[in-house]
């Protein structure tokens, strides 16, 4: 069987003072001859229904989002009071970025209409990248919808928030309204670091969070209880206090499959939690299939963030493993996995796995700076397309080391032309964040189409039941 | 280790003297001067011994008023470990649980080693540490606590500057934990114990040569 579809056209490069120029990017991955895109309900006949992308368009957002809240009680916000809509980054990094910019923006209207609230404001957060929401907020014009928006920084002014653990440190922008209203999504995402449990309470312990609660999630609670560092400070009577309720874009690797309102997070949190790993692990499974091939980095993200089919990179590097078990106690690439490797690059405990053997080479054609990458160069051999984005990872201060271990070719031909001839292998797949479907080489279509019903078999039958009961939702599962 | 190859330049024309740099600034290289002829105004001056070229101030500064510059002539900065004694940063490391060799700052790659030879060497607080060694001046936040703790298993309980922001204090570990807590949470994936039995067993490799792991 020969795969004759076109590839997905990917999103087009963006301006940011995170990545290079547009106009260096000259060429795709999708453009390279033998590429071709497999589409995910062809992989996965069971893949769920998105309402977005669809022929609604982006009405469908705001219709799902209007109707998910008309349960919502929001009776607690007089029409004096303030209200803190709470956002993050990742949301604009979804499908271009515009179904989480509306619904932030139907959030704020039907806020407004129903209480009368005086002020509605949003309060964007960020990881690594300071400016990065300010970007958002520039591009979907969100200072002219919303009372006042502003992005917030880790780095910015905090307020200590006691918990049961102890005291940690919320940002005080976050906190200055009456209200705070969590608007989220539900990619799976960082799996390295939450590992799928508690995902929609992250953002208190991350986003809306300040560096000493940041630093607690990835210092000083270890690989699987980092995350309760969120869900301390969630929990405790000051958020407790201002909590109206939360909306959440619920996705599916091939889009938006539903809105989720509620004043209650933990029903929301069963949800997604629920619907990330039934539809995220079959795409997670079938990668980790993949026996070789040589990866492409093309996408608006920083290098571990470019994602494929809804599977971000560094998910794909650690793919060897199943990072949905939590048996497993370190993934392949982690924070505190990386903080394993001793002088000598060797691991300091026998528990560190190896990064997936099944990565080749990486032709890093665009990404961006703003996190921390220098392990991915280390660990896997990596070209860097152009010597212009090369000069700014070599003064980006969080990847002084990134091309240190890193080639530079002077276009994307030549990048692929020296990773098919030193690797031997003429498999493709590129993290483009093509929409429906995943850009790979005709040779690794094949592959996969050919893996995807056993992989969809174990995750169903073995996997998945698995994944829930270490997760205590078992129950939920037998519900639904 | 860390190398120095950009540097943060003040825009005299558009600062207003906001103070949020140097409320940012994890080395303290920003203070605030009185403006020549000014009785009130004061002006953000940047002291470029101290600057890493972290972004922090250019990030967070409201009227683009710093703007990052390539030096002519990188450098480096750092604490040599072998200059202090070997058992002593042990030491500090055990006390404050971490594998002298973990890495604790994933920007600069530097390692709780370092960080003890620093305290070692005198550091007081972090920004003590950050002139030092270079932590928290890549990304300039997930690597606080090590900081924090490792300057507790020292005697040392650094308060911040009253008006400025670089940093609060301590925040619990896995072993601070109350069991209570544990229990509650237990169900829902959060694997407390097994964490701290890893954890544990990193610190314990501390006295195993890697060899003989190798071997076995």
């Amino acid at each position: 069987m020969t795969y004759v579809r076109p590839p997905i056209r990917p999103l087009p490069p963006r301006p940011s003072r995170y990545g290079v120029d547009p106009k260096f990017v000259t060429r795709r991955m999708a453009d390279l001859p033998n590429m071709t895109s497999v589409l995910l309900e062809d992989l996965f006949p069971d893949s769920p229904k998105v309402l977005y992308p669809g022929e609604e368009g982006i009405q469908a957002i705001r219709r799902a989002t209007e109707s998910a809240m008309e349960h919502m009680d929001l009776s607690m916000i007089q029409p004096g009071d303030t209200v803190n809509v709470l956002a993050s980054h990742h949301g604009f990094t979804l499908l271009g970025g515009e179904p989480y910019a509306e619904m932030l923006r139907t959030v704020y209207d039907v806020v407004k209409s129903r209480t009368g609230a005086k002020e509605v404001r949003l309060r964007a957060g960020v990881g690594l990248r300071f400016r990065e929401t300010e970007e958002y907020i520039q591009r979907f014009e969100l200072k002219k919808y919303f009372d006042r928006a502003l992005g917030m920084a880790p780095i910015d002014e905090g307020i200590a928030i006691e918990t049961e653990i102890g005291t940690l440190y919320g940002l005080k922008r976050a906190y200055d309204a009456d209200w705070i209203i969590h608007v989220h999504n539900s990619d799976v995402r960082e799996v390295h670091f939450h590992r799928q449990v508690d995902r929609a309470v992250k953002p208190f312990g991350m986003s809306y969070a300040r560096i000493e609660t940041r630093s607690t999630y990835h210092q000083n609670l270890g690989p699987r209880a980092a995350n309760f560092t969120a869900r301390a400070i969630f929990e405790s009577e000051f958020v407790q206090s201002k909590f109206v309720g939360a909306v959440f874009m619920n996705m599916a690797p091939g889009g938006v499959v539903s809105i989720e309102a509620d004043n209650d997070l933990y029903r929301i949190n069963d949800t997604v939690m629920y619907d990330g790993l039934r539809y995220y692990g079959k795409v997670f499974h079938l990668l980790g299939m993949i026996d070789e091939c040589i990866v492409g980095l093309d996408f608006p993200c920083p290098v571990p963030y470019v994602f494929s089919a809804g599977v971000i990179y560094c998910n794909f590097v650690g793919a060897n493993v199943d990072l949905f078990d939590l048996s497993v106690k370190l993934p392949p690439y982690t924070w505190y996995t990386e903080a394993l490797y001793g002088k000598d690059g060797r691991p300091l405990v026998p528990d560190v796995p190896p990064v997936n053997p099944a990565i080749k080479m990486v032709v890093h054609n665009y990404a961006w700076i703003g996190y921390p990458s220098a392990f991915f160069a280390e660990h896997l051999p990596t070209i860097v397309v152009g010597t212009k984005q090369a000069e700014i990872f070599e003064h980006d201060p969080q990847n002084l080391e990134y091309m240190k271990y890193a080639l530079i070719a002077s276009n994307l031909d030549e990048a692929m032309a020296f990773a098919y001839r030193t690797t031997g292998t003429d498999k493709v797949i590129a993290f483009d964040g093509a929409v429906g479907g995943i850009n790979v080489s005709v040779s690794l279509a094949e592959d996969l189409c050919r893996l995807a019903p056993k992989a969809s078999r174990e995750v169903d039958t073995i996997l998945l039941p698995k994944w829930l009961k270490q997760r205590g939702l078992s129950a939920l599962a037998q519900e639904a | 280790m860390r190398l120095v190859n950009t540097i943060a330049k003040i825009i005299d024309d558009k600062c207003t003297g906001c103070k949020i740099c140097a409320q940012v600034c994890p080395t303290l290289a920003i203070r605030m001067e009185p403006l020549n002829g000014h009785p009130y105004k004061k002006l953000a001056v940047l002291d470029a011994e101290y600057c890493t070229g972290c972004t922090a101030c250019e990030q967070r500064c409201p009227f683009d008023a710093i703007q990052m510059e390539y030096l002519d002539e990188p450098y480096t900065i750092g604490v040599d470990v072998d200059e202090v004694d070997p058992d002593a940063v042990h030491e500090l490391c055990a006390k404050a649980r971490f594998h002298p060799e973990q890495v604790v700052c994933y920007c600069t790659g530097t390692r709780a080693e370092e960080v003890a030879a620093a305290i070692l060497k005198g550091a007081k607080t972090p920004d003590d540490i950050s002139r030092a060694t270079g932590l928290r001046t890549g990304c300039t936040v997930e690597c606080l606590q090590p900081a924090m703790r490792l300057l507790r298993a020292a005697g040392i309980e650094p308060s911040p500057q009253k008006g400025f922001y670089q940093w609060y204090g301590s925040t619990p570990t896995i072993w601070d934990i109350p069991d209570e807590v544990k229990a509650k949470y237990a169900s829902r994936g959060f694997y407390f114990d097994d964490d701290i039995e890893f954890l544990q067993s990193i610190q314990k490799k501390m006295t195993e040569p890697k060899q003989e792991e190798e071997i076995k």
